[in-house]
């Protein structure tokens, strides 16, 4: 009985790995008056010529005006993302949401009152090179010599020199070696595999079946989960999920409180953010002729426009 | 006159060095004492380091007997103004006496603390206090039914460094130290094993005094190289590449 509540409360602070991390504020919320099943993200027009079937592009003119301005000046692309559980998904969102203001945050304030901020830094430091084994393994599988030398330098300087990797000293600007933004799913995503539909799961938060193969991956890559006895793997991952929803307490809630309807904006954020790491890393990997993501198979519009 | 100073002290490090190679056998400590003048920004900074030594020393109670290690060891030092410096380090160290008892890693940890006057540009001097601790005994069967054990090792260290700015920042160093330490030694057997006393007794360095030089020498993007020897009974030797923040 302990330990099946024990490993609740340890799978309740997993939340933090929702919603919030994955988020960026700086993108705009969608109406909630899309089709329920489609949503779609403006990058490029380029390739799109045809109107867009957004109510909101048909609600300001003036808009129309400004993008056929931007079709001369910027390339735009249209990047959409299907959304056929939309309803579970908004339901596994509520819970995640609960989840974060009920339990994790609470938790992570005290936690910040408790630990210094440089504390909390050098723990995520620590975490940060725990994960070098799958973004090592992602940069080899994406072809980036350069990029899994520079984290198997990163690791080796910081664990030798950054006690244990508490510390980061290639970051610094003599060493100047910056950590690879990659995972599985990124990886996936540059060898042409579309990201599929949105889905939303309980505590792990935004993703898609193409980003799920990253929390699975990941799962097996993490040193922690090798940990033993498993209160000791549970302890440790909630540690480093309190102290990294620490480190960003205000960000979740900035952007809720800015979106009409959060769910959307979530959904447009993750898709955004993921859709921008992946071309980032095809734009590394373009010296040779990486296919170009492809965009939702599961969505016959975007089939369509060859996306 | 400059001159005149840069001979006298050529002439103190020349004869710190005859000093410590040449004295009389004594007992070496402990983990590498390093430059005197710390590695950290001077308007204060983290410095941390690697480092491996091989350490050779003579314990004694009834027969001597000579202890070798293989220590390797992780420091973190915080250190300001190019005058002082205080570290902490933790390592894991074998142990092996004469060709009879093994044992591996074992932790130790370390503290120390160093200060340094510079005299001019070149020259400087510094003292250095340090004590090492083992956290674990190290052990071993040494014959069927025979067990041997040395408990409680640990040493306090202090000496003083002269210390000679070369080209590109290389500082060589070198000055003489004293130094205690002690363990305690229990025998599991009655029977008299390789000449020592069964049951348990203490043991203790055969000498107090010894003598240390090196180099430090910086490599490229923070890093610096730090090479030790120190003489006394035996000759130990270590390395130690540190990063400066």
């Amino acid at each position: 009985m302990k330990n099946i509540l024990a490993s609740v409360i340890g799978v309740m602070f997993f939340v933090i790995a929702a919603c919030p991390c994955n988020a960026d504020p700086s993108n705009d919320a969608l109406s909630s008056s899309q089709p329920p099943t489609t949503f779609k993200l403006v990058l490029s027009a380029k390739e799109n010529p045809e109107k867009t079937t957004n109510p909101l592009d048909e609600d300001y003119h003036e808009d129309e005006n400004l993008d056929e301005y931007a079709n001369n000046e910027i390339k735009e692309e249209r990047v959409d993302i299907a959304d056929p559980l939309e309803s579970v998904n908004r339901v596994t969102h509520q819970f995640n949401d609960k989840l974060y203001f009920w339990a994790v945050k609470p938790v992570a304030q005290g936690y910040k009152e408790v630990v210094p901020e440089s504390a909390r830094i050098s723990v995520k430091n620590f975490f940060s090179n725990l994960g070098f084994p799958a973004r090592f393994l992602s940069c080899l599988l994406q072809a980036d010599l350069s990029g899994a030398a520079t984290e198997a330098r990163r690791f080796t300087i910081n664990t030798v020199w950054g006690i244990g990797g508490l510390l980061d000293p290639s970051s610094g600007k003599e060493l100047n070696l910056q950590e690879q933004n990659t995972d599985l799913g990124q990886t996936l995503g540059v060898w042409g595999i579309g990201q599929g539909f949105y889905i939303v799961w309980p505590v792990f938060g935004p993703s898609t079946p193409r980003d799920t193969v990253s929390i699975a991956g990941n799962y097996f890559l993490d040193p922690v989960a090798y940990l033993n006895p498993w209160s000791a793997r549970m302890g440790v991952n909630v540690l480093d999920k309190v102290n990294a929803a620490s480190l960003r307490i205000g960000d979740y809630e900035a952007l809720k409180d800015a979106a009409v309807d959060p769910y959307v904006a979530f959904r447009d954020a993750y898709v955004q953010y993921r859709y921008k790491r992946v071309k980032a890393r095809q734009a590394k990997w373009s010296s040779s002729p990486g296919p170009a993501e492809t965009s939702v198979p599961a969505n016959p519009e975007s089939s369509k426009r060859g996306q | 006159m400059k001159r005149h100073c840069l001979i006298k002290y050529l002439a103190i490090i020349v004869l710190t060095f005859l000093f410590c190679f040449t004295s009389p056998p004594a007992a070496t400590a402990v983990g590498l004492f390093g430059a005197p003048q710390t590695v950290s920004r001077d308007d204060g900074g983290l410095n941390t380091a690697i480092g491996y030594r091989y350490y050779e020393d003579v314990y004694n109670d009834a027969a001597d007997i000579r202890f070798r290690q293989n220590e390797v060891y992780s420091q973190v030092a915080y250190g300001a103004k190019n005058t002082w410096e205080a570290y902490a380090r933790i390592g894991v160290a074998d142990l092996k006496i004469e060709d009879v008892f093994k044992d591996n890693e074992t932790f130790f940890a370390t503290l120390g603390a160093k200060g340094f006057y510079t005299l001019n540009d070149q020259f400087g001097i510094g003292a250095f206090v340090q004590g090492t601790y083992y956290l674990s005994d190290f052990n071993d069967t040494v014959s069927r039914n025979k067990k041997i054990a040395i408990d409680h090792l640990w040493d306090v260290n202090c000496g003083i460094g002269f210390q000679m700015t070369l080209a590109c920042g290389t500082r060589l160093y070198a000055g003489p130290y004293v130094y205690y330490s002690e363990a305690e030694m229990s025998l599991s057997s009655r029977k008299a094993t390789l000449g020592y006393k069964a049951g348990d007794f203490s043991l203790e360095n055969k000498s107090l005094a010894g003598g240390f030089a090196g180099l430090d020498i910086p490599l490229t993007k923070g890093f610096r190289l730090n090479v030790e020897g120190q003489y006394a009974d035996s000759f130990s030797a270590g390395a130690a590449i540190s990063y400066s923040y």
